[in-house]
């Protein structure tokens, strides 16, 4: 293996590529795509559909719509304009009180047709026990109310889809109002004990450390959703990213040079191995230098938000160890898969494959987030393809992971791309010369085994 | 020394036999000529020289006994079916060839080759605006820079016109001149008659012509008669003592049947035709090969058949 070869050919494909409009383009178009996904969405909650929401209410009880009216006034007062705007950034709650009928069923068929001619979002029946506590028997869980006493539950109709902040803000005010109701016909006197219903603020903080050079006890930190959720996930997403971005366009260069009669004559030059890594360097180059831009552009950016602190910067490390082992494995199987490419077509074909490794942690993301130190995060972190995402996710989580898991991970993932490399190599000097019809899968792992 | 030692070489793709127990020697500074139909295994075996394909059985040799993997930066290879990198610069593209090969910077070299085919106004021109024949001059320098010691050409002159094809021939020439063995395949039996030192025709993977062009048409002997005849071929149809004419339009060659008398086949042609001119010649390359393959495609027809 000649160094200078696998240099001059990593050189040329680096060049050519970072030169291209189409690099700078995603260069630029990424972040923007990252970031517009969230700023568009920031602008359409930011300008929601501001008519009153009608609401009719049946109650039974006779107790529980004014507590709802009540809370509805006091929301409306107090969140329907922007303070020093003044104008208008909320929809406005009107709830309407209609009298039970002897005949609930067509009562609760005319408010259906109500809300489906949009004068209504919704309706609510209150039944009429709703302020008697339910029995242990009727303690059903939620969305199980068919078991329940239709006297004493609060039945919600709707059509709305999606995501229902009506519904979702409903939940606070009945069950407020039923319990100073409750509380009222105890002999309480709730005028006099306002903050009986207030709920109890749950403060999330991390945990409390020792520093091991100055043993010194360091307080717990102030823990939000951005630190235990969004940051591991976006560190986790980049990677991927930048993984898949920087992989997938191998396999289209290195069915191009072979459409194109370009292998033969680098091969009069070069090894096979030599040409798949001076190939593999070239666009793994591609890949760390778009990615220090966007560590650097990202360092700058949370600097300049004055979050930076929820940035663990032990991570960076680790995030690039994970970034050239994933892309070495997954470029070498990219070179290997489109030598096996005649044409753009067979190798736009074999895409969705190589992407697999990137794909399924994906795919796993939420349920590592819910559970990072569960058996099936631990398990899957550690199986060599997808450990660098996975187990990149977890150490970027507040609680961490047992120190031996990354770098057993570590060695599992870099074995294993060896492996990736070594095989690849050998299926990529087989058929990098062939042409016509892709060969088949088990013709592929034999020139992987015997080359 | 021999530059190229092939030793009883056999390569299989599948079923297929591309190469069968080949054996051949190149001698330094000679220019040997590969030729053969389609398909024959010409282009199986310049790869196997330049280690691109490895033999099932059999042995390489290069420059006395050094093996192909690691003699292949004094090996200038062409391959039959061209490919450059379209985006690049002609120099730029020349430069990356050569510092692949040397693994030093050969921008002197460059300049230098592209003056002398005639391409210096093209340098910094994108390949993808050359025309076809230009494409192949500058392959042929991406080839032959920087300096290898043994050329492998396959295919050098096809698509060219006359011009490129003349300039790249006299270069080949004048590396020869310079010590440099060369290798070439063609299908054009005239170029391989008057450029080659010595011929070697492989047939379904064998070898079946191996030598200097005399030593092969000495093989065969004096059995063509070479006419002008003032009715053409016509007259020529069932002379006893023929055993087949080819008609080459101004001339026709007659080859006769094993033991005739090219004097009683005149005698008989005289009678029949005006003759203005009579020659007693050797089969030409040409000849050669249609004698081989087309005896042999016939063959393949009738058991076909």
């Amino acid at each position: 293996m000649r160094t200078h070869k696998i240099l001059t050919i990593a050189k040329r494909d680096y060049v050519a590529t970072v030169r291209t409009k189409a690099f700078i383009f995603g260069l630029v178009l990424a972040p923007i795509l990252f970031g517009g996904g969230s700023i568009g969405m920031s602008l359409l909650k930011g300008g929601p559909d501001l008519k009153d929401r009608h609401v009719a209410i049946i109650d039974h009880s006779g107790v529980v719509a004014d507590a709802l009216i009540s809370a509805a006034k006091e929301k409306n007062d107090r969140e329907l304009f922007d303070k020093k705007t003044h104008q208008q950034i909320e929809p406005r709650y009107v709830f309407e009180v209609i009298a039970p009928a002897s005949s609930s069923k067509e009562l609760t068929l005319a408010l259906s047709d109500r809300v489906r001619n949009k004068q209504l979002v919704a309706f609510l029946e209150i039944g009429k026990d709703a302020l008697r506590p339910p029995k242990p028997a009727d303690d059903s869980a939620p969305g199980t109310s068919e078991k329940t006493d239709p006297d004493t539950r609060v039945s919600y109709y709707t059509n709305a889809g999606g995501i229902d902040e009506m519904r979702n803000w409903l939940n606070g005010p009945i069950s407020d109002g039923v319990r100073l109701a409750r509380l009222a016909q105890l002999g309480i006197d709730i005028k006099r004990n306002q903050g009986l219903s207030a709920s109890v603020p749950i403060e999330g903080l991390s945990l409390v450390e020792r520093d091991e050079k100055t043993g010194e006890v360091h307080e717990a930190r102030k823990r939000g959703e951005l630190e235990g959720f969004f940051v591991p996930f976006a560190v986790a997403m980049i990677l991927a990213m930048i993984v898949m971005v920087g992989s997938a366009p191998m396999l289209q260069s290195v069915t191009q040079d072979k459409s194109q009669r370009i292998v033969e004559t680098l091969l009069g030059a070069a090894t096979p191995f030599e040409l798949m890594t001076g190939k593999v360097l070239g666009s793994v180059g591609v890949s760390v230098t778009s990615s220090l831009l966007y560590v650097i552009g990202g360092t700058v950016a949370v600097n300049a938000l004055g979050v930076a602190g929820l940035l663990p910067l032990t991570i960076i490390p680790w995030f690039y160890v994970y970034l050239l082992t994933d892309l070495i494995m997954l470029c070498a199987f990219a070179a290997a898969l489109g030598a096996c490419c005649s044409t753009p077509q067979d190798a736009q074909n074999l895409a969705i494959v190589l992407l697999m490794p990137c794909l399924i942690p994906m795919f796993m993301l939420v349920t590592v987030l819910r559970q990072p130190n569960g058996m099936l995060a631990t398990v899957m972190s550690l199986v060599p393809p997808f450990t660098p995402i996975l187990m990149l996710l977890r150490q970027a989580m507040p609680n961490g992971v047992p120190g031996w898991q990354p770098w057993v991970g570590l060695a599992g993932a870099l074995a294993f791309a060896s492996g990736t490399v070594w095989a690849a190599s050998r299926i990529f000097r087989v058929a990098i010369l062939m042409q016509g019809k892709p060969p088949q899968l088990a013709e592929i792992v034999r020139w992987a085994v015997k080359g | 020394m021999d530059v190229v030692r092939i030793s009883q070489v056999t390569r299989t793709f599948g079923s297929v036999t591309a190469v069968d127990d080949l054996s051949l020697t190149v001698p330094q500074g000679s220019i040997y000529g590969f030729i053969g139909p389609n398909g024959s295994g010409k282009t199986t075996t310049m790869r196997m020289i330049v280690n691109i394909f490895y033999p099932d059985r059999g042995e390489i040799r290069l420059f006395g006994d050094g093996r192909p993997e690691t003699s292949r930066d004094l090996v200038g290879y062409l391959p039959e079916e061209r490919g450059l990198y379209q985006r690049m610069s002609v120099a730029g593209l020349l430069e990356f060839y050569g510092e692949l090969r040397s693994g030093r910077s050969v921008k002197a070299e460059v300049a230098s080759w592209l003056e002398r085919l005639d391409l210096a106004s093209r340098a910094s021109d994108k390949v993808e605006t050359l025309s076809k024949g230009m494409s192949q001059k500058v392959q042929f320098i991406a080839t032959v820079i920087p300096e290898p010691k043994l050329l492998i050409l396959d295919e050098p002159f096809s698509g060219l016109d006359p011009l490129s094809a003349d300039a790249i021939r006299s270069a080949i020439l004048d590396l020869r001149r310079r010590g440099v063995t060369v290798i070439l395949s063609t299908h054009d039996m005239h170029l391989a008659e008057s450029m080659c030192d010595c011929i070697l025709m492989i047939f379904r993977g064998r070898k079946v012509l191996d030598g200097t062009l005399s030593s092969i048409q000495d093989q065969y002997g004096e059995d063509t008669i070479r006419i002008t005849a003032s009715s053409g071929v016509a007259e020529a149809q069932q002379l006893p003592g023929v055993e087949q004419i080819r008609d080459l339009g101004q001339t026709q060659e007659l080859r006769l049947t094993r033991g005739a008398d090219p004097q009683e086949v005149l005698r008989a042609l005289v009678a029949r035709a005006h003759v203005t001119s009579f020659s007693l010649v050797k089969p030409s390359l040409h000849d050669i090969f249609i004698r081989i393959a087309g005896s042999a495609a016939e063959e393949q027809n009738h058991a076909n058949a």
